[in-house]
């Protein structure tokens, strides 16, 4: 009896041993991945696209089977590769052996397929130092030839915007430059600081911004705050919370995602045709999803997916603004209530309550039956609804904040209110906030989809997501696609702010996790 | 309650500013002669003696000069320490002021300390009040006149009562704040709503003369005060298209409203609970992964695209289940209920994990292990019920959200419930509908607020004892 329930401790320890030592590779985590996504989409392909047909008499297409089989090949191919890391990591020598290392060149190539996945898969194991500089440029990259491939999209249509060629270009050389930039980390930044000579490079990273690039925006500013932080052995904290925040997988996910959506809302305007999206084309109305119209075209033969790519411009916009105005207004009032407390706060807390009072989606239907239906109505709406909460956050961290002893004694050195708000308080009480407004911002694009399926929300012709899925709910019946796809849309986007608010709430307080 | 109790609840009633002036307001007859009473008796009474006596003494000590003295030091420190300059004159008013504060605290102790030793007592409010009350006759007229006050005197000796009496009026407080807010937001609109229910062609008198008969033409305090009129009369006005009453039409379709919101609630609670507690129990395995991954994708989807995804499934592709509402038959309920309920118990799936997990690594805990308490007992009772009050707030909070929300849900099931009528009304836009139905929401939204407020102090031994010397 003792024999067994040693056996079976002994058994519970080594499998959480094992699954510490996985856990802790990088390329086991998004091999596991890869391969479970992959053969999640080879199974989803092959039903509705190969056995539906078939159930319902008709022939499936060739592209399709071929995709299928491409999608299988490469599925088996990640799972044989996460046998194989699982084994040399739970083994003996417990590193990955560099004969594995080079079957990571296969699983970049598979980025042709469109396999996102497996690509990182494979650049995570091919390399064996991975820092956080070299993780953020192969994002970077990889979101430059996902944008690369969406617009390809485009040449299945009778004819592309005049700028679609400039637009692919500047794509292009974009990942081109990352590549050199790629070449360049791997040199210069492995050492305890950046070298000097990475400098150029973090310049023009930083520049990526104006491609809505964020991944290298955030390596040039990391290896610029290395380099200028002057003790080596104390670790800036922001590039620490980075460094937690890219350690979490799913977290990385939702980034990659959100800063897809970013770059596609700009790269769009080269190499997508506004006028698709918006003017009305009655000889493709309600067309069945095809490679010139992937996701169909609406009532009005407006390519559902175009509009979908300017929708992704509209719901960020709005979705930003409607966290931002009100985090700045409610972090005011409720840094003073916390801060003054007494009457103040007293004051300011019962306002508070009766806007919390009306349930937010009200309150926006209540403020928009006033004004009218548009864009800055919706944005007021949503703001003034959310007013309530943040304050709520904000007093009560500030609560906290304000009876710590660094506050007092800036208080003992006579420094005035204000000063006290803001360099000590307010920076010290950030952490919830920014995890709020993560998550916000996907419920702000949640609510202003809903308003506008009550058509309440932007107006009618813009191509904002729940605008064509309104569209889309018409024609549930007979073309349920205007419906599906624009949803899926909002899922994806709200799910990837998600990921990444949680990703950062566990990246700012460690203590939580 | 005997005398005793009645006497201490006054004193301490007394000593509370806001609940002096309900004693006022409530028992003004009994206070203003306890009042007079008070008035006549100060002065005359033995330890204003014993103070006078007292001042003259320390007059004689020359205190008053040495506090000044002491004060003018303390105000001159201070300013260096903090590199101010302050004129003479300010310092010695400042000075002064807290000069004559401290002595007239020295004396008051210095006097209560000496009628102590001689068994005098100070004359206050109080012990006027005590002093009346023991006269049989006092307390009978009391009591008749000023019923009120004691029935608030009464629900001041009981904590959660107490507690909830001053909820309930900071409910109607808010609630009136509500009635403004909507009301000021819906006065200040461009939108104007003659022009749609009169039609294009309507002449500028036929809006004059529609206007003043719905009031619009009078002020804006007019308006409001009758809007808070009709508040307290339960009477929300007639609806400008119809002229229906929008009391009624609220009634008829409240109750559809919460039926769905109820089994909603059902909904998820039973998938919600069970998977946020073998999340919490059995951690970063699969289970936990997968159940983890769906409420936060609960969270990402979009409520109606979900109730259209199933519309599509089951009721146009298979046909199981009818695609609009019909409040006689059940089958129409389980789409809608399902669509929100799973939106729900996401986040309450979701806070349970979170707060178990916090829960879990208590000492308690481990002693309720340690004694040998079979799992079963250890998860529910000890983890569960002490992890429970997060776990209600976030109910409760979504609970709001879901009144408010549902207008979405109802319209795309074409759920006749009091959601989508404010939003088919506020086109126009209908002011009476659209104040009447959020105002209405808001009303039930704070009630079920309120419920779970008063639950807490119930449920949790923590709140309880701390209720106690509330």
């Amino acid at each position: 009896m003792a024999k067994v329930e040693n056996q079976k401790n002994i058994d519970f320890y080594q499998k959480k041993v094992k699954n510490r030592k996985l856990g802790g590779s990088l390329e086991f985590t998004t091999s596991r991945f890869a391969y479970q996504l992959t053969s999640v989409l080879a199974i989803f392909l092959l039903l509705w696209q190969v056995v539906m047909p078939i159930a319902q008499g008709n022939a499936p297409s060739v592209i399709m089977i071929i995709l299928t089989a491409v999608f299988a090949v490469e599925a088996l191919l990640q799972m044989f590769v996460m046998k194989k890391i699982e084994k040399e990591v739970t083994g003996n020598e417990g590193q990955i052996s560099d004969a594995t290392r080079k079957l990571g060149v296969l699983l970049i190539i598979c980025l042709v397929t469109g396999n996102l996945f497996m690509f990182i898969a494979g650049a995570m194991l091919v390399k064996k130092e991975k820092n956080l500089e070299y993780q953020l440029t192969i994002y970077s990259f990889l979101v430059t030839v996902l944008i690369i491939f969406v617009s390809f999209i485009n040449l299945f249509k009778e004819a592309q915007v005049e700028t679609f060629w400039l637009g692919i270009g500047l794509y292009v050389l974009y990942a081109l430059l990352n590549l050199v930039i790629l070449v360049a980390v791997n040199k210069y930044t492995f050492g305890k600081k950046p070298d000097k000579k990475f400098i150029p490079f973090a310049v023009i990273s930083i520049l990526g911004i104006a491609l809505g690039n964020v991944f290298l925006f955030v390596l040039g500013l990391i290896t610029i705050g290395k380099y200028r932080n002057k003790n080596e052995e104390v670790s800036v904290e922001w590039i620490d919370i980075i460094v937690r925040l890219f350690r979490n997988y799913t977290a990385v996910i939702g980034v990659l995602l959100v800063v897809f959506f970013i770059s596609l809302s700009i790269g769009s305007n080269l190499t997508f045709d506004y006028d698709i999206a918006i003017s009305n084309n009655f000889a493709a109305r309600l067309a069945e999803p095809s490679l010139k119209y992937p996701f169909g075209c609406d009532e009005y033969g407006r390519c559902v997916f175009t509009r979908l790519v300017f929708g992704a411009r509209i719901s960020l916009i709005i979705g930003l603004i409607s966290t931002i105005a009100p985090i700045i207004a409610g972090g005011l009032l409720g840094a003073m209530a916390g801060y003054f407390g007494g009457k103040i706060d007293n004051g300011i807390m019962r306002v508070l309550d009766v806007f919390n009072a009306v349930p937010s989606i009200l309150l926006a239907i209540a403020i928009i039956a006033a004004f009218g239906v548009s864009t800055i109505n919706l944005v007021l709406a949503l703001s003034v609804s959310s007013i309530p909460g943040y304050a709520r956050i904000v007093r009560a961290q500030v609560l906290g904040v304000s009876n710590q002893e660094f506050v007092e004694a800036a208080k003992a050195c006579g420094a005035k209110n204000g000063t006290i708000i803001f360099r000590h308080i307010i920076p010290n009480s950030l952490a919830p906030v920014i995890v709020q407004a993560t998550m916000g911002i996907g419920s702000a694009v949640l609510s202003t989809s809903s308003l506008s399926y009550l058509g309440l929300g932007v107006e009618p012709h813009v191509p904002e997501w729940g605008n064509v899925l309104k569209a889309g709910s018409t024609f549930l019946e007979t073309n349920p696609y205007i419906a599906i796809f624009p949803g899926l849309a909002i899922i994806l986007i709200v799910l990837a702010f998600n990921f990444f608010g949680d990703g950062l709430r566990d990246a700012l307080d460690p203590k939580l996790k | 309650m005997n005398i005793k109790t009645f006497k201490d609840t006054f004193t301490r009633m007394y000593r509370n500013s806001t609940y002096r002036i309900w004693l006022w307001v409530l028992g003004f007859f009994t206070v203003l002669i306890t009042f007079i009473t008070y008035k006549c008796r100060k002065g005359k009474d033995a330890f204003a003696g014993v103070k006078t006596k007292v001042r003259e003494e320390l007059d004689a000590q020359n205190l008053k000069e040495k506090l000044l003295a002491d004060a003018i030091i303390q105000v001159k420190k201070k300013n260096e320490y903090f590199r101010k300059t302050a004129s003479d004159s300010d310092v010695e008013k400042e000075a002064k002021a807290i000069a004559n504060k401290n002595f007239e605290t020295i004396l008051h102790d210095k006097a209560k300390e000496i009628a102590e030793m001689q068994n005098i007592k100070e004359i206050t409010m109080a012990s006027c009040y005590s002093d009346l009350m023991d006269n049989m006759l006092f307390r009978i007229i009391s009591i008749v006149i000023s019923l009120p006050m004691y029935i608030i005197m009464f629900l001041f000796t009981r904590p959660i009562a107490k507690y909830a009496t001053e909820r309930i009026f900071m409910m109607i407080f808010v609630l009136f704040g509500v009635v403004w807010l909507v009301f000021t937001i819906l006065y200040i609109a461009p939108m104007d709503a003659s022009k749609n229910i009169l039609g294009p062609t309507a002449t500028q008198d036929m809006i004059d003369s529609w206007k003043s008969m719905h009031g619009l033409d009078q002020p804006y305090l007019v308006q409001l005060f009758r809007t808070f009129k009709n508040l307290i009369t339960f009477d929300l006005g007639n609806a400008y298209q119809d002229n229906a009453p929008v009391m009624e039409a609220i009634g008829s379709r409240f109750p559809i409203t919460l039926q769905v919101t109820f089994w909603s609630m059902v909904v998820a609670l039973v998938i919600a609970i069970p998977a946020g507690i073998i999340s919490a129990i059995k951690p970063y395995t699969s289970f936990d992964y997968i159940a983890m991954f769906f409420a936060l994708l609960g969270l990402s989807i979009p409520n109606f695209w979900l109730g259209l995804m199933m519309i599509l499934l089951f009721a146009i592709n298979l046909g199981l289940l009818p695609t609009s509402f019909d409040p006689n038959n059940w089958m129409t309920l389980i789409m809608p209920a399902f669509v929100v309920g799973t939106g729900m118990s996401a986040s309450i799936a979701r806070m349970t994990r979170s707060s178990m997990m916090e829960v879990k690594t208590s000492d308690y805990v481990l002693t309720a292990r340690a004694k040998g308490l079979a799992e079963n007992k250890v998860v529910l009772k000890h983890i569960l019920g002490n992890a429970m009050i997060p776990i209600i707030t976030t109910v409760g909070m979504s609970f709001g959200g879901l009144l408010g929300g549902a207008s979405v849900t109802e319209k795309v099931f074409n759920i006749n419930g009091i959601g989508s009528y404010i939003v088919d009304k506020q086109f126009i836009p209908d002011i009476p509908v659209v104040l009447g139905g959020v105002v209405y929401l808001s009303f039930v939204v704070s009630l079920a607020n309120l419920v779970i407020d008063i639950l807490y102090a119930v449920i949790d031994p923590r709140i309880k004892s701390k209720m106690k010397n509330y």
